[in-house]
């Protein structure tokens, strides 16, 4: 809820909210005095950039002919399946067996710490912008 | 997040040193940037130009670095933040005796009374509070993203934006306003 205070400096800084400064020859002025790039080095980076989107684009390729999706997927059930397996062994072998654990919870850990543990580092990069 | 056009320049000027591309966002951002400045100094023209300048060539060199997590006009006004308190911090000393002569320039320029009295209110506020007021009132940032660009907690931004227009506010009432 905004206050009189606020109603009275909105009014007044109206004005200056809409005021658009001239360029008038500043942004020549920027550009004659930007730092040139060291050519050799900027070189280097571009190849290298273009030979990332090759071989990224290669990778595509090679996964759309190879027919890769039904591939992963196979990968993925399998996985899932090891995993609860090795779990169920390990839980079946390991010296705490009088505790009955549901091999579903540890993926559900495991898979909180996944998304957990990214999800935070993406918010710290994003702090840092 | 980012805009595509931006973006674009910004790719086109980190992978390829684009200086066309440059050249369109120093265009497109240099009002804003400069009218920070220019509020923030409380109208030396001759500083604002060099410290927006700073800014830019700042941005060019580490345009590398900007990863599209913000706007690039924030990612942009976070710089301009930096430039000028690193600058406000070497110029401590004189601070105050430059800060009073940038109130006369501006008086002497011909700005119309408002923007005047304006100016000298904004005098009375506290570097964070003028940048916190002016990026808010004049820039329109919501204050999550004054906290971005300053790194300042939300929070003491609420704090600085409450004080700083109960300050403004009192002066400009004791000289007429809102009467």
């Amino acid at each position: 809820m905004e206050d009189k205070n606020d109603i009275l400096l909105k009014q007044l800084f109206a004005d200056a909210a809409k005021q658009t400064i001239e360029d008038n020859g500043f942004t020549e002025r920027v550009m004659m005095n930007l730092p040139e790039t060291n050519m050799a080095e900027s070189r280097v980076r571009t190849l290298s950039h273009l030979w990332t989107l090759f071989c990224v684009g290669v990778a595509l390729i090679a996964f759309w002919l190879a027919k890769g999706w039904p591939i992963i997927e196979s990968v993925y059930s399998g996985g899932k399946h090891m995993l609860i397996n090795a779990i169920e062994v390990f839980l079946m072998t390991a010296p705490t067996t009088e505790i009955n654990i549901n091999p579903w919870l540890v993926v559900l850990l495991l898979g909180f710490v996944l998304i957990f543990l990214p999800y935070q580092t993406y918010r710290k990069l994003s702090a840092t912008l | 997040m980012a805009s595509i056009s931006d973006i674009a320049l910004v790719t086109q000027v980190a992978v390829f040193h684009n200086k066309q591309a440059f050249d369109q966002l120093v265009r497109k951002y240099q009002s804003p940037v400069r009218r920070f400045f220019l509020n923030q100094t409380l109208g030396d023209e001759q500083l604002s130009d060099d410290l927006a300048q700073e800014t830019f060539i700042k941005a060019y060199v580490n345009i590398g670095k900007f990863r599209s997590m913000s706007s690039f006009s924030t990612w942009l006004m976070r710089i301009a933040y930096n430039v000028y308190y690193d600058d406000l911090r070497a110029r401590k000393q004189t601070y105050d005796i430059e800060d009073s002569s940038a109130v006369r320039q501006s008086a002497n320029t011909g700005d119309s009374n408002i923007k005047m009295d304006i100016h000298a209110a904004m005098a009375l506020l506290k570097p964070d509070e003028r940048t916190c007021i002016t990026l808010q009132l004049i820039d329109g940032y919501p204050i999550d993203q004054i906290s971005k660009i300053t790194g300042i907690a939300e929070n003491t931004v609420k704090s600085h934006l409450k004080r700083g227009k109960d300050k403004m506010a009192n002066y400009l009432k004791e000289n007429g306003y809102g009467g």
